[in-house]
């Protein structure tokens, strides 16, 4: 049957379009509905799952950052300590060390004054032993007159210790 | 045949006068366009609320021109009144 | 003005005349199964391309249930997605120069009766049988056909918006293309076998009352359907 319907009616179209209605529904909500959310569901876990992953690899981060600074820290101390230790124990062996050449100079001193001393004495024993050979050896030779040289020798000490004394 | 084409010419008349209805909506939709106008200079943020609350009043609006325009329609297309006869 | 064309005729009943609206209707089903089919047979996760489209359609009609309707109510977005879809498309379809599917006052009948349906089958459900029917009491007893009234002028009013809409504009553009061939008779004295004045004007109405006006009455179609659905099952 060919021909028009009315502009204005109500006919079997309206159970025609219910149907298409319900197919179009159908098509719609199970091959772009569904797919497109169960994706869109899909790609919220995995960009959360990448965001719960960069929140844990960054706590990590911080935590081991804090354990390097902690570290770090911790060396600094150690190293403060060894270098406090080995000032001290420098300034320790410094301060032996000079203590150690003081004494080793005042040994040295000291022996050198004994031995100062020492050969002022002899010297002066040599020179009055000189002396006083060279005075008996005068005075014999002036004196010829017999006189112990017991005497003598007493006679002359006095006098150079006199001498000496001066 | 004469009462016949009277009643057509009535009807075809009574569609246009009908029609005049059409004047109410035009004018409260072009009130309510202004308004809408007037909200989004003031709140330009809120451009997408505003638009979408004034189509849905304009919407309402449309109601009685629709009215007017369904009578108009049934008065040419179905001639109701001819069927009287 | 006549209505759609019969195409063919079913030998049952009487017959059952198949017209143009059914017949583009399929022709809009068999589009958007074979895009959904394209579309949706290889889903990445990376999208591009029209799968970003069809996300971006999915996603947006998933946000207009939720801001019109309120939370919980995303059972009802495949069916809005639905008729925005075939809404738009059905006036679209008019571009191509078939006749426009909402031009027909059985198919936005239809939906605008779906509406209906859904509406108090919504209302029933959430404020159970009784205070469903005290509702029609408000505020005063004598409301009684008022409120009665008022609900079943819902889907005329929804449905002879659409189609009061999409017809005026076919009649409109009808009126100006034989306006426009009139023109061109008297000017070329029938001398011109081609209505030439028919170049460029349609097009610029064509732009308005095709693509702007359905898209825009299927946007509010299934605004106040959610409207209606929302309010009908709010608690």
């Amino acid at each position: 049957m060919e021909g028009n319907t009315n502009f204005v009616s109500i006919d079997w179209t309206l159970l025609f379009q219910w149907g298409n209605l319900l197919i179009l529904y159908l098509i719609v909500k199970h091959f772009l509905f569904s797919p497109i959310q169960k994706m869109i569901a899909q790609r919220q876990n995995e960009v959360k799952a990448i965001y719960d992953d960069a929140e844990k690899a960054q706590q990590d981060a911080m935590q081991m950052k804090e354990e390097y600074t902690r570290h770090l820290e911790n060396a600094k101390d150690e190293a403060n300590e060894i270098l406090k230790n080995a000032n001290k124990k420098a300034v320790l062996r410094s301060e032996e060390i000079i203590r150690e050449a003081q004494e080793k100079a005042q040994n040295i001193v000291s022996r050198a004054d004994v031995q100062i001393e020492m050969e002022k004495r002899r010297a002066f024993e040599e020179v009055k032993k000189d002396i006083s050979d060279i005075a008996l050896l005068a005075a014999s030779k002036v004196v010829e007159r017999e006189l112990s040289s017991e005497e003598h020798q007493k006679l002359i000490g006095e006098f150079i210790d006199h001498v000496g004394d001066c | 045949m004469l009462e016949r084409a009277i009643v057509l010419g009535a009807s075809a008349v009574g569609a246009g006068i009908a029609m005049i209805a059409g004047l109410g909506p035009g004018i409260g939709q072009g009130f309510a366009a202004g308004k809408g106008c007037e909200a989004v200079g003031r709140q330009p943020e809120a451009q997408s609320d505003i638009t979408r609350t004034m189509l849905l009043g304009c919407a309402v609006a449309e109601s009685t021109g629709i009215y007017s325009l369904v009578i108009a329609l049934i008065l040419i297309f179905m001639n109701p009144l001819v069927n009287m006869l | 003005m006549e209505g759609p064309k019969i195409i063919f005729t079913i030998p049952l009943l009487g017959g059952i005349p198949v017209t143009e609206t059914v017949v583009n209707s399929w022709f809009i089903i068999l589009a958007v199964f074979i895009a959904c089919r394209l579309i949706t047979r290889r889903l990445q996760k990376v999208p591009s391309g029209v799968q970003v489209l069809a996300e971006k359609y999915v996603t947006m009609v998933c946000k207009l249930v939720d801001d019109t309707m309120g939370k919980n109510k995303q059972r009802y977005a495949p069916y809005i997605g639905t008729v925005f879809l075939f809404s738009a498309l059905g006036s679209l379809i008019s571009l191509l120069g078939c006749r426009a599917v909402t031009a027909d006052l059985n198919t936005t009948l239809s939906w605008a009766l779906v509406t209906f349906v859904m509406t108090q089958w919504g209302g029933i459900r959430t404020k159970g049988l009784l205070s469903w029917l005290k509702g029609f009491l408000d505020p005063v007893p004598v409301m009684l056909p008022m409120n009665i009234m008022s609900e079943l002028v819902n889907p005329i009013s929804l449905s002879f918006r659409h189609f009061g809409n999409i017809s005026a504009g076919m009649v409109i553009t009808m009126l100006i293309y034989s306006g426009l061939a009139a023109l061109t008779n008297i000017v070329f004295q029938g001398l011109l076998p081609v209505p030439i004045f028919q170049l460029g004007l349609p097009a610029i109405l064509s732009i308005y009352f095709d693509v702007f006006s359905g898209v825009l009455q299927a946007f509010i179609f299934c605004m106040l359907t959610m409207v209606f659905v929302g309010m009908a099952t709010d608690p």
